[in-house]
């Protein structure tokens, strides 16, 4: 994996936000990478930064001045491209502040991300009653993004992919569900439906972003099983994002331990689940706060 | 069941509620009339009437018999189209053939000015983007440019264009001078749409759709699923304007009473032949039926448009239906 | 918006407001007739240290005609205000409290008062009634009747089934405790600010309509602004003052009046929440 350029490698990147009690930093110097393949956790309490640095790499990050310094490197083909290239050009010092020129910088982002969304990556948010589109069906939905996938499928191939998706993602009565609205469907069906959407766009990299938030206790866990349960089938590059140190062990091959907005650890899940190196103090208070038994791999 | 079925049965549901409305804002109109103080025969029939007129008011109207059944007999009457005969402004005629190509005129003109007042007040929101400095900047102004009464926004055109070419500004006598720019042919437009100007600037309606517009756009531009959208690389121009359309709808509805009482004015102000300038004109000669068949007409088509918005949210949204509403 | 620009339309829109509101006030106590005020040889002036908005066509001060016309609505936008809240807030409350037919009655009524075009019915109402501006004020206050009562019913309906209100109801506060002072006065006050103001908009509106249209409004030589900007029709293109002032006064009002109610709501709930 040493020769190998990671997929994504954030280094450095800091962001921040003004608020009625001047500016914070919500982001600080955070740097991490993630090898083609690989799955990532990021665990942290919220207010963390964990999900504003997904933001980020998503080119997602609303709110004024927004990312302010470091990069992020996707690997595309064989190249680099930095998503923060352009950032310096929107800088510019006013006294003792830096100031952001947003709307030159949201439309550097929207130009640069336009071509990568969805092809390099894309994503499952929280709340995934509010991911849907409201007004269309959950097939539409899915077959709008196999249509962006392989846009040379005629409409019936589609059709039956779409239903072959929501069959992956573990749906009974895919068929019905296919022209059901998102409204008609409980979180937990709405959060699978959403999973099929991404994975049917078949990005290089899926991140889910505290997807299990919001859910039922036994949805949540079904939840993860359906993520486990599509990572055995096919090995695929993820960043999972949780504040649930379980589901971040179950799921990741490394994680990353975030608070205040700084990474404290940087561990394999491994290291984490059997309790070997030392561990960062914030780190083994989750440890022993979630109580896992000893040695517990899965 | 099938979403055709339940969609069809909510229409009728809605539509059996219309009349139901049609039938109560009508028995309203009948027992305003009603209650004219003293005669109300007198009061509603023009001086000098004769006698044999006056009987047939009386039982056009039903006023020979109780609030009650005077009123069924004359929305019996009025159902099958026959609103009595005009007294002054066209004696004789039907009033429904003085009324209904009076008021298409004014359904075109107030339909247009809300249609074209959209489609400035989305391009608006999408000149002046997210900044909202800018957009602050601009409120103040345009609160106080858009509270204008559109007939003092008409007044005021009136005026300016008196003043700029030199004729007034009505449809009947308009003659453009030589330098003007728009073709002679369009010269019985021309007062249209100055009164379309009037109504889109009166009123606050362009400003309540601009704020409407900006409003939505931005709570859809953040809406998570927008994200999730962008996300997957899909273009997000659709389903923000599928989205921002039911709102928009609503607000149209809303808006209708308003506009039609502008057009009123406006109409009357550019002595535009439409149903506005005929209420004023049959009110102040005091052509009754003339008056009460145009009322029925603006009420039937406040009720018909609303039930029209609720019948395409139901087709649009499928929210709607669900809840059985 | 921040708090600069509330302050900031809050002063400029409460002054329209307070000015207008203090020249209602003393209107009726500055004598005026308008009769002895024509004076042929002093037509159509401009503005001029005598007479600070110009003379009309009968050489009568515009500043001052301007001043009285507030009386044709200042009164009634009051009254019709007053009611329209008072009613709408109350038939709001019971149609959002009440269950079965008295809120399927309360709603159905108001959504038969609320498909009459506004305009149209008032004309109709003067047709048959030639009525006073204060009938034609509450005229007006029925037909807003529904939209303050819809948007408190949405309200109470919503607040309803809030954890502190159920909370209330758990220590044994009375109903109409709850309902006047928690849910009324406390949660609706911003709303039934700004229908209410809204409602005087529209009562000078009407007035200054039907003076403008010059059949059922106030009558010459009483001044109204809506029959002063009727002017217009004798002036032709002659003089611009007679009309310019009472429809920059009229516009200034209203959006001063709308604008006011507005913010100042939008202050009530920022303090509210």
């Amino acid at each position: 994996m040493s020769a190998e350029l990671p997929l994504l490698s954030v280094q450095d990147l800091v962001i921040e936000f003004d608020t009625r009690q001047g500016r914070r930093r919500v982001v600080d110097q955070v740097s991490f990478d993630l090898a083609p393949g690989e799955v990532l956790g990021i665990l942290g309490e919220s207010g963390s930064g964990k999900t504003m640095t997904t933001m980020a790499v998503l080119g997602l990050v609303a709110g004024e001045p927004g990312v302010m310094g470091g990069s992020i490197k996707l690997l595309d083909g064989e190249q680099q491209v930095d998503l923060l290239s352009d950032l310096d050009g929107v800088l510019s010092r006013k006294g003792d502040r830096v100031v952001k020129n947003g709307r030159k910088w949201r439309r550097t982002v929207h130009k640069r991300m336009q071509p990568l969304w969805g092809r390099m990556m894309t994503a499952v948010f929280q709340n995934p009653r509010h991911s849907l589109d409201p007004l269309m069906t959950v097939g539409a939905q899915v077959e709008e993004s196999i249509e962006l996938a392989l846009p040379d499928l005629a409409a019936d191939a589609v059709a039956a992919k779409a239903v072959d998706w929501l069959d992956r993602v573990q749906m009974n009565q895919p068929q019905r569900v296919h022209g059901s609205y998102p409204h008609e469907l409980s979180g937990g069906m709405c959060q699978r439906a959403m999973i099929a959407v991404a994975l049917a766009r078949r990005p290089k990299l899926l991140i889910a972003d505290e997807p299990t938030t919001g859910l039922d206790t036994t949805v949540r866990a079904e939840i993860v099983e359906l993520f486990r349960a599509l990572l055995e089938e096919e090995r695929r590059s993820m960043m999972y994002i949780s504040h649930d140190i379980r589901e971040v062990l179950y799921l990741a091959d490394r994680v990353i331990v975030m608070k205040g907005g700084k990474v404290v650890e940087t561990e394999t899940a491994d290291n984490l689940r059997l309790g070997r190196g030392t561990r960062a103090d914030y780190t083994a208070m989750l440890l022993s706060a979630a109580d896992l038994p000893t040695g517990a791999a899965a | 069941m099938s979403r055709a079925a339940r969609l069809a049965i909510a229409a009728l549901r809605r539509a059996a509620g219309g009349l139901l409305l049609l039938v109560g804002a009508t028995f309203v109109i009948y027992i305003t009339i009603r209650s004219a103080p003293g005669d109300a025969i007198d009061a509603i029939s023009p001086m000098g009437t004769p006698p044999d007129v006056k009987a047939r008011l009386m039982a056009e109207f039903g006023l020979d018999r109780d609030p009650f059944t005077g009123y069924l007999a004359w929305l019996v009457r009025s159902l099958t189209g026959d609103f009595g005969e005009s007294l002054v402004f066209s004696p004789g005629a039907p009033v429904m053939e003085v009324a209904l190509p009076a008021f298409g005129r004014t359904l075109l003109l107030s339909a247009s000015a809300l249609v074209v007042c959209l489609i400035l007040a989305v391009l608006a929101s999408l000149l002046l983007g997210e900044s909202s400095r800018r957009q602050q900047l601009l409120t103040g102004p345009l609160y106080v440019a858009t509270a204008a009464p559109s007939f003092v926004v008409a007044v005021v055109f009136a005026q300016v264009v008196n003043w700029a070419v030199n004729v007034y500004l009505v449809q009947n006598d308009y003659v453009p001078p030589m330098w003007y720019p728009i073709p002679i042919y369009t010269e019985s437009l021309m007062p249209y749409v100055f009164a379309g100007f009037a109504l889109i600037a009166g009123d606050g309606l362009f400003m309540d759709f601009f704020n409407a517009v900006r409003a939505e756009l931005t709570a859809l531009r953040n809406a998570q699923f927008i994200a999730a959208v962008k996300a997957k690389g899909a273009r997000t121009v659709g389903h923000i304007a599928r989205n921002m359309f039911m709102p928009l709808l609503s607000g149209y509805a809303a808006r209708l009473p308003i506009v039609l009482g502008g057009v009123v004015i406006v109409e009357y102000i550019f002595t535009l032949d439409g149903g506005g300038y005929l209420l004023l004109e049959a009110s102040r000669e005091r052509d009754f039926p003339v008056v009460v068949g145009i009322s029925v007409l603006f009420t039937a088509t406040i009720i018909g448009m609303n039930l029209l918005a609720d019948i395409v949210r139901a087709v649009i949204d499928p929210r709607e239906v669900a809840h059985g509403g | 918006m921040g708090d600069k620009h509330l302050r900031a339309g809050l002063i400029a829109s409460g002054t329209v407001v307070a000015l207008v509101l203090l020249v209602g006030i003393i209107s009726p106590f500055v004598p005026y007739d308008p009769a002895e005020a024509v004076n042929y040889d002093q037509q159509l002036q401009p503005p001029s240290m005598a007479h600070i908005f110009g003379t009309d066509g009968q050489g009568r001060d515009v500043a001052m005609r301007v001043l009285k016309g507030t009386e044709a609505f200042f009164l009634p936008g009051l009254f019709a205000a007053a009611l329209a809240t008072l009613l709408g807030a109350l038939s709001g409350a019971v149609a959002g409290y009440a269950e079965g037919w008295l809120r399927t009655g309360v709603i159905g009524t108001m959504q038969l008062i609320d498909t009459l075009p506004r305009l149209v019915y008032i004309i109709l109402v003067c047709t048959i009634l030639n009525p006073s501006i204060y009938l034609i004020a509450f005229v007006a206050a029925i037909l807003f009747v529904p939209s303050i009562a819809t948007v408190i019913r949405r309200r109470v309906e919503a607040l309803g089934s809030e954890d502190y209100i159920l909370a209330h109801v758990a220590h044994g506060f009375r109903p109409v405790r709850i309902l006047l002072y928690h849910i009324l006065w406390l949660q609706c006050r911003p709303m039934l600010i700004r229908q209410a103001t809204y409602v005087f908009g529209y009562v000078l509106f009407v007035e200054v309509a039907l003076s403008y249209l010059g059949d059922y409004g106030m009558q010459e030589p009483l001044p109204s602004w809506g029959n002063m900007v009727a002017q217009t029709r004798e002036l032709g293109g002659a003089g611009i003052w007679p009309w310019a002032f009472p429809a920059v006064a009229i516009v200034l009002t209203i959006s001063a009046f709308l604008a006011f109610g507005n913010l100042l709501a939008r202050a009530d709930e920022e303090e509210v929440r």
